[in-house]
């Protein structure tokens, strides 16, 4: 391998064991070469000797107390974070329990009046169950009887007085039937619906008043 | 950089161990590394997975079983940065602490090892810089270099070694930390890579440098040494 004096740099750098050869070689026959390598090597040589190994028997008996030592405290840290630092004493302690008791009764009250214990409900209160709807139908079939009775009492003042107030209560008599009439109707779809039997029933009682005060206005 | 000239019996010639010009001028990748015998980190590593795994269990036999492997040469590259064992000791010590605290963060993206000199390495930066604060509270002159090292062993050259330890105390850090990983302590560039977080060709490079630097801080003057003549 020829090895030139502008290769020395590189080799130092970076030389493979054999340019480090051919360098030696060459540094035969160059003064400068020589040098420089003698240089290299003396630094290396020291270089080696400041490695330095010493026995220290105590060393790792240290390291492994303090290991130990290291690892009780990041447990004891662990239940510090918890409870550590409240640092409190016993009054306090007894003081920092009752407002926790406080707080759970606090707490406690708040959801039951939240949350009050009421009676399941057995079935939604707007749909009637099949004997209530009995009950209703028999009530309003009374009723509306009752009712046709008291017409027929009215009927003649009503078609034959020519009053503007007997003549009010004839249209109120008449949207009161067509009402009513509508009622009927959704009723018969849904017979256990209690607000359209409620509606009915308010229908009923004001055909009601309505006759009565037309009968009243006759006397 | 300033350079930092040192008179030094320079040309005189060192004696070399055989087979020691290999593993320094060569490339280390293809040499057995003679500072750690027994450490060999590739070697180990089927073992490192396993050691990692058993630091992050908090199995103090694992940790131990860490130190065996690697103290020695921790140490060694702790006393070259904080410039005496007792410092260098402490660091270790402060480096296996940090290990356990901080096991359950690593994530294997290096190796254990490696993992664990980058601690080593940031710990021992760690008291430099809190001994450069104690003298400035204490009004001494504030050193950016080592204390003043302690006697070592026997040495074949103690004027040119101790001449290089004040050199190295004058290079960067980035160059410094390459140089006593790869020509003291027998790292490879790869393992260096990983431990300083950088680019082998970094390495490679950084060390270049330094040895460029270091030649120059070492060699004598000429003008000043044919004054002398």
């Amino acid at each position: 391998m020829n090895i030139s004096c502008n290769d020395r740099e590189r080799i130092f750098l970076d030389g493979t064991p054999e340019e480090w050869a051919a360098l030696e070689s060459h540094s035969m026959n160059c003064a400068g070469c020589a040098e420089e390598l003698r240089t290299w090597k003396n630094l290396f040589s020291a270089a080696s000797e400041l490695h330095q190994e010493w026995d220290s028997p105590s060393l790792w008996p240290r390291i492994e107390a303090a290991l130990e030592q290291q690892t009780s405290a990041a447990k004891d840290s662990r239940w510090q974070r918890l409870f550590g630092s409240w640092n409190l004493g016993l009054p306090q302690w007894q003081t920092a329990a009752a407002a926790l008791l406080l707080i759970a009764l606090t707490t406690s009250a708040a959801w039951f009046l939240r949350n009050p214990k009421t009676p399941p409900v057995e079935q939604n209160q707007t749909l009637l169950n099949d004997r209530a709807v009995n009950d209703v139908e028999r009530a309003e079939a009374a009723y509306e009887q009752a009712i046709d009775k008291l017409d027929a009492q009215a009927r003649p003042q009503l078609q034959n007085s020519s009053e503007p107030l007997i003549a009010n209560y004839r249209e109120k008599l008449l949207v009161l039937d067509s009402a009513i009439a509508d009622l009927k109707s959704q009723a018969s779809m849904n017979p256990a619906n209690g607000h359209v039997r409620r509606e009915l029933l308010a229908m009923y009682r004001e055909k009601q008043d309505t006759l009565e005060q037309v009968l009243e206005a006759k006397q | 950089m300033g350079t930092m000239r040192l008179a030094l019996p320079w040309g005189a010639k060192i004696p070399l161990q055989p087979g020691e010009q290999e593993v320094r001028l060569g490339r280390p990748e293809f040499t057995q590394c003679s500072a750690s015998p027994a450490t060999d980190l590739s070697a180990m590593a089927m073992d490192d997975a396993a050691l990692a795994a058993g630091c992050q269990s908090g199995n103090v036999q694992a940790f131990e079983r860490l130190y065996r492997l690697h103290a020695s040469r921790m140490k060694s590259v702790a006393r070259n940065l904080l410039g005496n064992a007792v410092e260098a000791e402490d660091a270790v010590q402060d480096t296996f602490l940090k290990i356990q605290r901080s096991i359950a963060s690593f994530r294997g993206q290096s190796s254990f090892a490696t993992w664990t000199f980058r601690i080593l390495i940031n710990t021992c930066y760690d008291a430099r810089r809190s001994r450069m604060r104690k003298r400035e509270v204490a009004h001494e002159e504030p050193d950016d270099a080592p204390t003043r090292p302690e006697p070592r062993a026997a040495s074949a050259h103690p004027t040119l070694r101790i001449a290089l330890e004040r050199a190295l105390s004058q290079l960067t850090r980035h160059q410094r930390d390459v140089f006593l990983l790869y020509e003291v302590e027998g790292f490879r560039h790869s393992e260096i890579a990983s431990i300083l977080e950088i680019s082998e060709a970094a390495s490679k490079n950084t060390l270049f440098q330094a040895k460029k630097n270091l030649r120059q801080m070492l060699q004598a003057p000429r003008s000043s040494a044919a004054e002398a003549r």
